[in-house]
């Protein structure tokens, strides 16, 4: 292995990076506009579910409960007619229309039983959510303030609420961000070696390197030197921002988090040069994405729980390395993990083993002999 | 076994490669001598890139052996002694002309970059990135980077196809000088006028050597005017 020969195919990357800018600035402003783009989708308090009351009890419960639902933050309350509730609910305006009956608070004392009349739109389930939860909030809430008032009892409910990790404040993008954070790096790399690996071959250069002395462990480590030095500098640039610009949750170790983006790194390069053996052309290594790439990315666990898919699709996702990652990274950042604790030293030997892995196929697919 | 023959810069003895149910090459045996200029003449799909690719090591033939500048191949280290230019330019389109000859003298364990830019004539273009040059311009840059490290062996697969009357003029003066520094070079073509400049002249066809001597020598042999007449003729009497 001699190092010098590895470090001339680093630099002709490099070289060929400097002449190519806007490639450059496709990897370095891709994940910060998706990170960006992730912050404001789930950062931004949802707007409030439009809802129609229409209070036909006679009695004090109804106005109660009236009263509660126009508190709710996640309700926009308004009392129309009848008529003109029927018509919003059908043309999208209103999500949910609530009646009260005329005897609510005469079967409440007498039975114990609030019936409100509920008509849900019933296309967006989470509209749906919002109004059934809200509505059983506001009842209580109601009867709560009756009691006090003196009419019958009613036990409150006062919980304890400790959180083992993370906290109250924590949102779907600390959640999703710190993994997110890892396969960016990942799927960028991915694009760029496999791109510039099938240049190699479809240019004919790969002919001229293989017709030098260069052996092809030199190859494998000179394009993962510098497409590594690539991946270290977006990998710096989107954890800055993750963590500075968006403050994603982290309880753990940068450097841990940095690592473990390196090891995917690593064998991003080594996947794009293993797989550009089996694509003709650039589009064809660009279907590889849907094809290898997105399967990985939605059994890894990063937006659904790997424990709440199938039992044998879990069989797949825990056979796949992207689903270590994406464990290792929430361990790490959610739970503040090291490297002894809370199952991260296998996600980061599965994911070690994987670079091998991918290494061992990048290098087994550079013979220089053909038989 | 064979004992090493001096002055021989390639020695392929009874070559077998077959793709699938193609003899690619079918028990070829050929002499190059050092500081020659030898041409390999057939039509497409004859074998000549299958040799050439089996010189370097790249084809593993079944049967046979090939020798090159005295080291039975495949070896890797005697790559760095042999120059390699491909039937298309194979360039680094991204990177100058320069950064590709910096490259392809690296990986060979060193040469001459400013040399080469200037033995093919490139010299003010350095700076320029590969995209921005002309088909031409290209070729003449992918010969450079064949040359740049100083190999003993040259081996040009039809160097020029698709190349102006008067660049392949130039290229020729060039490879001519070459020869006289001692290089040899095995060039491959379909182009029979170019072989009229080659030392001495291979005939190639259906993976087997059919003739071989100087042009004058091949004419003679087949009673031909041309090169043309001499190959099918030659052809027709081997069948």
């Amino acid at each position: 292995m001699s190092m010098r020969r590895a470090l001339a195919i680093t630099r002709r990357l490099l070289a060929g990076f400097r002449h190519d800018k806007r490639t450059l600035g496709i990897l370095f402003m891709v994940p910060l506009v998706m990170l960006g783009l992730f912050a404001l989708l789930l950062r931004h308090d949802p707007t409030p579910v439009a809802v129609a009351v229409l209070n036909e009890d006679a009695g004090p419960l109804g106005r109660a409960i009236v009263e509660q639902l126009k508190a709710s933050d996640h309700m926009a309350v308004t009392e129309p007619t009848a008529d003109a509730a029927r018509a919003q609910l059908e043309d999208g305006t209103l999500s949910a229309r609530i009646r009260l009956p005329e005897d609510l608070s005469v079967t409440a004392a007498k039975t114990g039983a609030v019936k409100p009349d509920i008509t849900l739109r019933g296309t967006d389930p989470s509209a749906s959510a919002v109004v059934l939860q809200s509505i059983q909030q506001a009842i209580l809430a109601a009867l709560q303030a009756q009691a006090r008032a003196g009419i019958g009892t009613l036990p409150t409910l006062e919980p304890q609420i400790t959180y083992r990790y993370g906290g109250s404040s924590l949102d779907g993008l600390d959640l999703l961000g710190g993994p997110f954070v890892g396969l960016v790096v990942f799927f960028l790399v991915y694009i760029v070696t496999s791109i510039s690996f099938l240049r190699e071959r479809s240019l004919g250069t790969l002919e001229r390197l293989m017709a030098s002395p260069l052996r092809r462990g030199e190859i494998v480590v000179g394009y993962m030197l510098g497409f590594s030095a690539v991946a270290v500098v977006q990998s710096v640039e989107v954890l800055v921002f993750s963590l500075w610009v968006l403050h994603i949750y982290n309880a753990g170790s940068i450097a841990l988090i940095f690592g473990i983006e390196l090891l995917l790194a690593l064998a991003a390069v080594n996947l794009g040069i293993f797989l550009s053996t089996f694509a003709r052309s650039e589009f064809e290594a660009v279907q590889f994405i849907p094809a290898v790439i997105a399967p990985q990315m939605l059994l890894s666990g990063v937006i659904v729980p790997v424990a709440s898919e199938p039992g044998w699709l879990q069989v797949v996702s825990n056979v796949l390395p992207l689903t270590y990652a994406v464990n290792g990274l929430r361990a790490v950042m959610l739970e503040g993990a090291g490297l002894g604790s809370n199952g991260v030293l296998l996600d980061v030997a599965v994911l070690a083993a994987f670079c091998v892995a991918t290494i061992l196929a990048a290098a087994a697919t550079l013979r220089r002999t053909v038989a | 076994m064979h004992p090493m023959e001096q002055g021989a810069a390639v020695e392929v003895r009874q070559v077998r490669k077959r793709f699938g149910a193609i003899h690619a090459l079918d028990g070829l045996s050929l002499r190059v001598p050092r500081g020659q200029i030898y041409g390999l003449l057939g039509p497409n799909g004859s074998g000549k890139t299958t040799l050439i690719r089996s010189i370097l090591g790249l084809v593993a033939p079944e049967e046979g052996e090939v020798e090159v500048l005295g080291r039975r191949m495949p070896e890797r280290e005697v790559l760095g002694r042999i120059g390699y230019m491909t039937q298309a330019a194979a360039l680094y389109t991204d990177l100058t002309a320069e950064e590709n000859l910096r490259f392809f003298a690296s990986i060979a364990g060193g040469g001459d970059v400013a040399a080469a830019l200037g033995f093919v004539e490139l010299g003010d273009r350095a700076r320029s990135v590969v995209a921005t040059l002309s088909g031409g311009m290209r070729t003449r840059l992918s010969l450079a980077c064949a040359i740049v490290h100083k190999p003993e062996l040259l081996l040009l697969d039809e160097p020029t196809v698709g190349v102006d009357p008067h660049l392949r003029v130039q290229l020729w003066t060039g490879f001519r000088q070459m020869a006289a520094g001692g290089t040899t070079i095995i060039v491959s073509s379909h182009v029979m006028d170019e072989a009229e400049r080659c030392d001495r002249l291979g005939l190639v066809n259906r993976g087997r050597l059919l003739a071989e001597g100087s042009s004058a020598e091949l004419l003679a042999r087949a009673g031909a005017d041309t090169l043309e007449g001499a190959f099918l003729a030659l052809s027709e009497a081997s069948e």
